[in-house]
């Protein structure tokens, strides 16, 4: 009886650490061949002369990187993604916040408003990209006609000329497909703020932006964290829409871009491998500072 | 009195302006696009911008379901031979890397939320840490791997990099869907004899299915727009997707709107549906997702 029982027990428990085992083993064959060991090789590579158009993988030591920072052309790609990363992440953030705001006041039809939030996520980036390069045709997209119609703009539109605009105008298809994420994530962190703080906080006398600043931005600031990171990293990340707007101009070239072209255009694979480098580490290191910020900044002590 | 009653229909009214914003800037583009794909050519190159339109036409579509079609007066070869083939390679591999996707997340997760086994929280911080990694920094050995392993533009070598990329987020999500149950029904089960395995599959999983429809979702939505995977992992027709095909449209010196934006409707249509009809899911799961 007793043995029966301390059978069961090792059947049940005793295998439990083999099943467990079992079930991460397809994800641990999936994640390492795929992602981990090819993130070593990235590493060990970026300091070899790796390139199908070459015999031979002489080791070169830093010489990739060297060659980076004195690249023209791939400063300029790092200075776009920088501005993409700024004005990607404020107005995401922003936009994003006013959004969940008025997602959490709107009561009536609040279902069909968040589907309609949600729809530009969704979309598949280069379909995004598509229309909005069609709502940006200088000669008949809808940007010049309602410019012209308002009459802001008078004679031909040269949007696509001026840098600072066109940068202005990929962040701006970027912010449109990843403010919805920034807004679900605030909205989450909006409705876990218990009502009654902010019945105590009224009876107190508090107006509606003091409640703001010492209830609702304290208490969000983790959702805040994690929109800010993501917000950091895909901007980090931009390839889609900088790539149907305007194909390799290094106007609004990005460090992905950059990484593309060198790797399979120009097939320098080491090269690539020690941009993308720093491009992780990078976006790594931004989204890092704010978690730590925010952390600070807003822990109650 | 009268104060407090303006303020608040000046609240009201300042509320109803946002949310009339929030929807166009929202849903107005699409509602451009789907315009663009219904108007004749003509009335696209005309000086003023056509909010609807005014002759609806199905040229476009036509351009791309025909078997021969118009363009500039001339009959040129039908897009549609290439145009079906991208829609089936997208449907092929968003499918296969969202089943392979949720199917090894279910277990996974279900070992990290509820089993012991050695190494547990190492691997789930490592395996979750790869979110934060792009996948494009991998993206040049991994090619170097799909050449060697034959896999490079075909459908197995595609799908298994999709299930690489949104494999983490997967995991992530089913884990606390799991966690957020409650441990007596398990227990429960347990001692009614059921072994782990039955008493996951036939108890847990059906009581999870919000949040592994949640999952599949995401991961459906992430693999259908994927774009700069398969312009480097699918060259050719045999397994190239529409995010890849439709910018092929857009020539160097030639751009037909109304052609992209009609083929840009019909890739967001599985967007659209899912939206329309799973929203709930999708937004639960973005939210879990995100707050834990």
């Amino acid at each position: 009886m007793a043995s029966a029982l301390t059978r069961e027990k090792t059947r049940r428990f005793g295998g439990e650490a083999s099943l467990g085992i079992a079930f991460v083993i397809p994800m641990v064959v999936i994640m390492g061949g795929l992602v981990l060991l090819p993130l070593l090789s990235t590493m060990i590579d970026s300091v070899y002369n790796v390139s199908p158009m070459r015999a031979g993988t002489p080791f070169v030591g830093f010489k990739n990187y060297i060659d980076l920072f004195n690249n023209t052309t791939v400063n300029q790609s790092w200075r776009n993604t920088f501005y993409y990363v700024v004005l990607a992440v404020v107005l995401e953030t922003a936009g994003g916040l006013a959004t969940a705001l008025l997602l959490n006041k709107v009561q009536i039809g609040r279902r069909w408003l968040l589907a309609a939030v949600v729809l530009p996520w969704c979309l598949p980036p280069v379909v995004n990209a598509v229309v909005w390069m069609w709502i940006y045709n200088p000669s008949y997209g809808l940007l010049t006609g309602v410019l012209h119609s308002t009459g802001l703009l008078t004679g031909p539109t040269l949007f696509f000329n001026n840098r600072y605009v066109m940068l202005f105008l990929v962040t701006l298809v970027h912010v449109w497909r990843m403010m919805p994420l920034t807004a679900v994530i605030l909205l989450a962190a909006l409705q876990s703020i218990p009502k009654d703080l902010y019945q105590a906080a009224r009876l107190d006398g508090a107006s509606s932006f003091k409640c703001f600043r010492l209830i609702t931005l304290p208490l969000i600031s983790g959702g805040l964290a994690i929109a800010l990171s993501q917000s950091t990293v895909f901007a980090f990340n931009l390839f889609d829409e900088a790539w149907i707007l305007n194909r390799a101009s290094l106007d609004t070239r990005t460090v992905i871009i950059q990484v593309y072209l060198d790797a399979f255009q120009n097939l320098k694979f080491s090269l690539g491998m020690a941009l993308s480098l720093l491009a992780m580490l990078a976006s790594l290191l931004v989204s890092l500072f704010y978690v730590l910020k925010v952390y600070r900044e807003t822990r109650f002590d | 009195m009268t104060h407090r009653n303006f303020a608040f229909a000046g609240d009201k009214i300042g509320t109803v302006v946002a949310v009339l914003f929030l929807l166009v800037w929202s849903v107005g583009p699409i509602y451009w696009s789907l315009a663009t794909s219904f108007t004749s050519p003509t009335d696209l190159v005309s000086a003023q911008p056509h909010f609807w339109p005014t002759h609806m036409t199905l040229e476009h579509y036509a351009k791309l379901f025909g078997s021969t079609s118009m363009s500039q007066g001339n009959t040129v070869a039908s897009v549609w031979p290439q145009f079906s083939r991208a829609i089936i390679n997208s449907v092929i591999t968003s499918v296969a890397a969202t089943l392979v996707t949720v199917a090894i997340a279910a277990f996974a997760a279900y070992a990290f939320a509820r089993m012991k086994f050695p190494g547990r929280n190492v691997l789930f911080f490592v395996v979750v840490g790869t979110l934060a990694i792009p996948a494009y920094t991998v993206m040049i050995p991994l090619y170097r791997l799909m050449i060697a392993l034959h896999l490079v533009d075909t459908y197995v070598g595609v799908t298994l990099i999709y299930v690489s990329a949104f494999l983490p987020l997967a995991l992530w999500l089913m884990r606390s869907v799991y966690q957020s149950m409650p441990l007596s029904l398990e227990e429960a089960a347990w001692m009614d004899g059921a072994g782990r395995i039955y008493t996951l599959v036939r108890i847990v999983m059906p009581l999870a299915a919000p949040g592994l429809i949640a999952a599949a979702i995401i991961t459906f939505l992430n693999a259908w727009g994927q774009f700069l995977v398969p312009l480097v992992f699918s060259p050719t027709l045999t397994t190239k997707p529409l995010t890849v095909l439709i910018p092929e449209f857009v020539s160097r010196n030639y751009v037909d709107y109304g052609l992209i934006n009609a083929a840009g409707i019909i890739a967001i249509i599985p967007p659209v549906l899912v939206v329309l009809f799973l929203n709930r899911f999708l937004v639960s799961g973005l939210m879990a997702g995100a707050t834990k």
